[in-house]
C-alpha cells in the first residue's frame, strides 16, 4: 500500500479534528467515569450510546467514539490507585505500586504520575502509529495459533515473577486463572466443561464479576480492618491538598520520559495484535520495567516506574487496537469491533482503499486520539487534586459502597442475577488469595487469558491433526520460546549478579 | 493490611490457610479432568497441559509446606485468614449483609436493596453509631445510583417497585 502525504495534509487533519472539541470534551468526562467504574467499559458505553453515534455523520460518531475509548482507559487507573479495584483488567498491574503510594499519603501524586504516563504513552504511540500505520499491521499477519500460544504462557510466567513475592504461589495462582478460564463450552465441539451443570457457565467465565469478586469484594473485606485506606505514616504525609503533588506528581513522571516511551511502544506494539488487549500490555510492561529496573526490590511498594509501565502501556494498546480495524479490516479489540459496526452502519468499507478514498476517515482515529491526549492534560490532570481525597472517607462507609455499587456493576454486561453470585465466589477466592499471598491480580490474568490460550490450542491441534509438537513448529514461536526461557531465568540472574557485587563490595 | 501482615510476620507460617487455594485448585482440577474424560482428544488438550503443570505445582507447594512444618517454622492452623479476630464478627456481618443483597435485589430492585444494604452495613460497621449521618448517607447515594445510573445511563440494573413506580416520571 502506497501511502503519500506530505505535512500539510497533516496540519489540516489535526486542526479539523481540534473544530471537533465540543464532541472530545463531553466523552472525555464520560469515558473517565464509566472507566472507573468495574463493569462498565467503554465497548458497553458505546454501545448503549449507538443510537447516539449512529445519528451522527461518520467522523463526528467515529470522533466522539475515540474519545471515550482513550479517556475510559485512563478512567479505569484511577479507582485501582485509589481504592485497589481496576476499572477494567486493562488496568490490573496499576495496583501494583498505584495503591502502595495511595497508602503512603501519595494518591494525588499518584494520580497526576499515571495521568502524565497515559496522556504521554497515549499521545505517543498515536504519533508513531498514524506515521507507521502500514508497516504496523504487518505484525497480525505473523501471529498464528502457535505464536499466540507462546505468548499466552509469555504472560503466565510475568504472573510468576510480578504478582507474588512467591514465585510458587504465583505460578498456582496463575494457573489456577487458567484452569477457571476454561470453564465453559470448547469453541469446537461445544461439550460443557467444568460448569459445575450451570447454563450461564457454558458460555466461559464472564470477565467482569471475576474482576468485581476478585478485587472489588475482596478489597472491601480486606479494608474493613483499618480505619482508613491510609496507613498511620500515609496520613501524616498527606497534609493538606494542594497544587503541589500534582506538579511535583507529574513533574516526576515526566523525568522518567524514556520509561513511558519504551513501555507505550510495548503497548503499542501488543495492541496491534488482535485480542491481545491491555491487560497482557500492561503485565508485559511492568514486567520488563521491573527485569530491566536498577531497583526491582522496590516494585510493589509504590516505585513510580512500577506505576508508569503498566498506564503507559495500556494507552498505547488503545491505538494499537485502531491498527488492524483500519489497515487490514480486522478490530483488535471490542471497542474496535464497535466502531466496525458504526462504520459499516455509514456504508463505510475500511481497509487499503479508506486511505485512498476517504482519508479523513482512515486517520480521523487516530488524530481525534491525539487532540484527545493533548485536551486531557487541562482538563484531567487537575481533577487528581479532588479526586485523591477519596481516599480519607472512612472504610466505614467505603466498604459497603464498594460492595453493592461494584456486585450490580456485574449484574450489567449479561443482566444475570448468577453473575452476582459469581462475583461473591470469586470475592471469597480473592480474600482468601489476598490473605495468604496467592496475589489475585495473577488469578485474574489467568481467567482472562483461559479461554484465549484454549482457542489457539484448538486451532494448532486442529491444523496439526492432534500433534502436539506443533507448538514448537515455527521459527518466530521456537524463538518466543526461547525468549520465554530467558524472561523466567533472567531475574534470577540479575538477583544473582546484585548479591555477588554486593558480597564484593568492600564497603557494603 | 500492611500493618496486619507486618504483624503477622513475626508469627509462624500458618500452613492450613495457605493451603486452601492449592487444595481448591487440585480438586477443581480434577473434576474439570473428570468432565472433559470422554472429550475429544483436540478439546482436552490444553485443560490436560495446564492441569497437570497445576497439579504438579501443588504437589510441589505441599512438599515445601511439609518441610516447613517438619522444621518447625509453620504451623497448621488459619490464623492468616482470621487475624485479626476482633473483626469476625463484623466480617460475618458484612458477609451476611452481601448475600442478603443479592437475594433481596431481584424483587425490591436496586435503589431500595441499596438503600437497606448500605444503611445496615455501615450501622454494623460503625457499631450502630452516627445513625442519621448514615441513614442520609445510604439515601444520598442509592437515589444518586438511582438517577446516575438507571435514568442517565439506562443501564439494566434489577428493577423493584421504587424504579416501576418512577418510570412514570422519567
Amino acid at each position: 500500500m502506497e501511502l503519500d502525504y506530505d505535512l500539510a495534509f497533516y496540519v489540516e487533519m489535526f486542526a479539523r479534528t481540534f473544530s471537533f472539541w465540543w464532541v472530545i470534551l463531553p466523552a472525555i468526562f464520560l469515558g473517565l467515569i464509566v472507566g472507573a467504574i468495574p463493569g462498565f467499559s467503554a465497548a458497553n458505553t458505546i454501545i448503549i450510546l449507538l443510537p447516539l453515534t449512529l445519528a451522527m455523520d461518520p467522523e463526528t460518531g467515529l470522533t466522539f467514539m475515540v474519545a471515550l475509548y482513550a479517556s475510559s482507559r485512563m478512567g479505569a487507573g484511577i479507582p485501582a490507585i485509589l481504592v485497589n479495584i481496576p476499572g477494567t483488567a486493562g488496568a490490573a498491574a496499576t495496583p501494583l505500586d498505584g495503591y502502595p503510594m495511595t497508602k503512603q499519603g501519595r494518591g494525588q501524586q499518584a494520580l497526576a504520575m499515571s495521568f502524565v504516563a497515559s496522556i504521554a504513552g497515549g499521545l505517543l504511540t498515536t504519533v508513531v502509529a498514524l506515521i507507521s500505520l502500514p508497516w504496523l499491521a504487518q505484525i497480525a499477519f505473523y501471529l498464528h495459533s502457535v505464536e499466540m500460544i507462546v505468548i499466552m504462557f509469555f504472560g503466565i510466567s510475568l504472573i510468576a515473577t510480578i504478582a507474588a513475592k512467591d514465585t510458587l504461589k504465583g505460578l498456582i495462582a496463575g494457573f489456577f486463572g487458567l484452569m477457571i478460564g476454561f470453564i465453559g463450552t470448547d469453541v469446537v465441539y461445544e461439550t460443557p466443561r467444568g460448569t459445575f451443570g450451570f447454563l450461564e457457565l457454558y458460555d466461559k467465565v464472564p470477565l467482569i464479576p471475576a474482576l468485581v469478586g476478585l478485587f472489588a469484594i475482596s478489597e472491601a473485606f480486606a479494608i474493613i480492618e483499618n480505619q482508613s485506606i491510609l496507613t498511620e505514616r500515609g496520613k501524616a504525609a498527606m497534609g493538606k491538598p494542594g497544587w503541589a503533588a500534582t506538579f511535583e506528581g507529574a513533574r516526576i513522571a515526566a523525568s522518567k520520559w524514556w520509561h513511558i516511551t519504551w513501555n507505550s511502544i510495548i503497548g503499542l506494539v501488543i495492541g496491534v495484535v488482535p485480542g491481545a488487549g491491555a491487560a497482557i500490555a500492561s503485565f508485559v510492561a511492568y514486567q520488563q520495567s521491573k527485569t530491566y529496573s536498577k531497583t526491582p526490590e522496590l516494585y510493589g511498594t509504590g516505585h513510580v516506574e512500577g506505576l508508569i509501565a503498566p498506564e503507559s502501556a495500556n494507552n498505547g494498546v488503545t491505538s494499537g487496537t485502531l491498527v488492524p480495524l483500519l489497515v487490514i479490516g480486522i478490530p483488535g479489540g471490542a471497542t474496535a469491533a464497535i466502531m466496525l459496526v458504526v462504520l459499516q452502519f455509514h456504508g463505510v468499507t475500511v481497509g487499503p482503499d479508506l486511505f485512498l478514498t476517504s482519508p479523513e476517515l482512515a486517520f480521523g482515529p487516530f488524530t481525534a486520539m491525539a487532540v484527545t491526549y493533548a485536551i486531557m492534560v487541562f482538563s484531567v490532570l487537575p481533577l487528581a487534586r479532588y479526586m485523591s481525597n477519596i481516599t480519607v472517607v472512612s472504610t466505614i462507609y467505603m466498604a459497603p459502597i464498594i460492595i453493592s455499587f461494584t456486585l450490580v456493576g456485574s449484574f450489567v454486561p449479561r443482566a444475570y442475577l448468577f453473575d452476582m453470585n459469581l462475583a461473591l465466589v470469586f470475592g471469597v477466592i480473592g480474600y482468601v488469595a489476598r490473605k495468604t499471598g496467592y496475589h489475585v491480580a495473577a488469578i485474574l490474568i489467568g481467567v482472562i487469558l483461559g479461554p484465549l490460550m484454549e482457542t489457539y490450542f484448538l486451532r494448532a491441534m486442529k491444523m496439526s491433526q492432534g500433534d502436539i509438537m506443533v507448538i514448537f513448529s515455527s521459527s518466530i514461536g521456537n524463538t518466543l520460546w526461547v525468549l520465554l526461557v530467558i524472561s523466567m531465568a533472567l531475574p534470577y540472574f540479575m538477583d544473582y549478579r546484585r548479591n555477588k557485587a554486593a558480597l564484593n563490595d568492600p564497603y557494603g | 493490611m500492611a500493618e496486619n501482615a507486618e504483624a503477622q510476620g513475626s508469627e509462624k507460617v500458618s500452613i492450613g490457610s495457605e493451603l486452601i487455594i492449592p487444595v481448591a485448585a487440585f480438586f477443581f482440577t480434577i473434576y474439570y479432568f473428570i468432565t472433559i474424560w470422554n472429550a475429544p482428544w483436540t478439546a482436552q488438550v490444553a485443560a490436560f497441559i495446564v492441569g497437570s503443570i497445576l497439579l504438579f505445582l501443588v504437589v510441589l507447594i505441599v512438599i515445601k509446606s511439609v518441610r516447613s512444618l517438619s522444621s518447625g517454622e509453620g504451623e497448621l492452623n488459619f490464623n492468616n485468614l482470621v487475624n485479626p479476630k476482633s473483626f469476625i464478627p463484623k466480617r460475618l456481618g458484612l458477609l451476611a449483609l452481601t448475600i442478603g443483597y443479592i437475594f433481596i435485589v431481584p424483587s425490591l430492585g436496586f435503589t431500595i436493596t441499596t438503600f437497606l444494604f448500605l444503611s445496615m452495613a455501615m450501622l454494623v460497621l460503625s457499631d450502630f453509631r452516627k445513625k442519621r449521618l448514615i441513614f442520609a448517607l445510604a439515601a444520598t447515594l442509592s437515589l444518586g445510583g438511582y438517577l446516575l445510573f438507571i435514568v442517565a445511563f439506562k443501564t439494566r440494573f434489577p428493577a423493584g417497585p421504587f424504579e416501576t413506580f418512577m418510570k412514570g416520571f422519567f
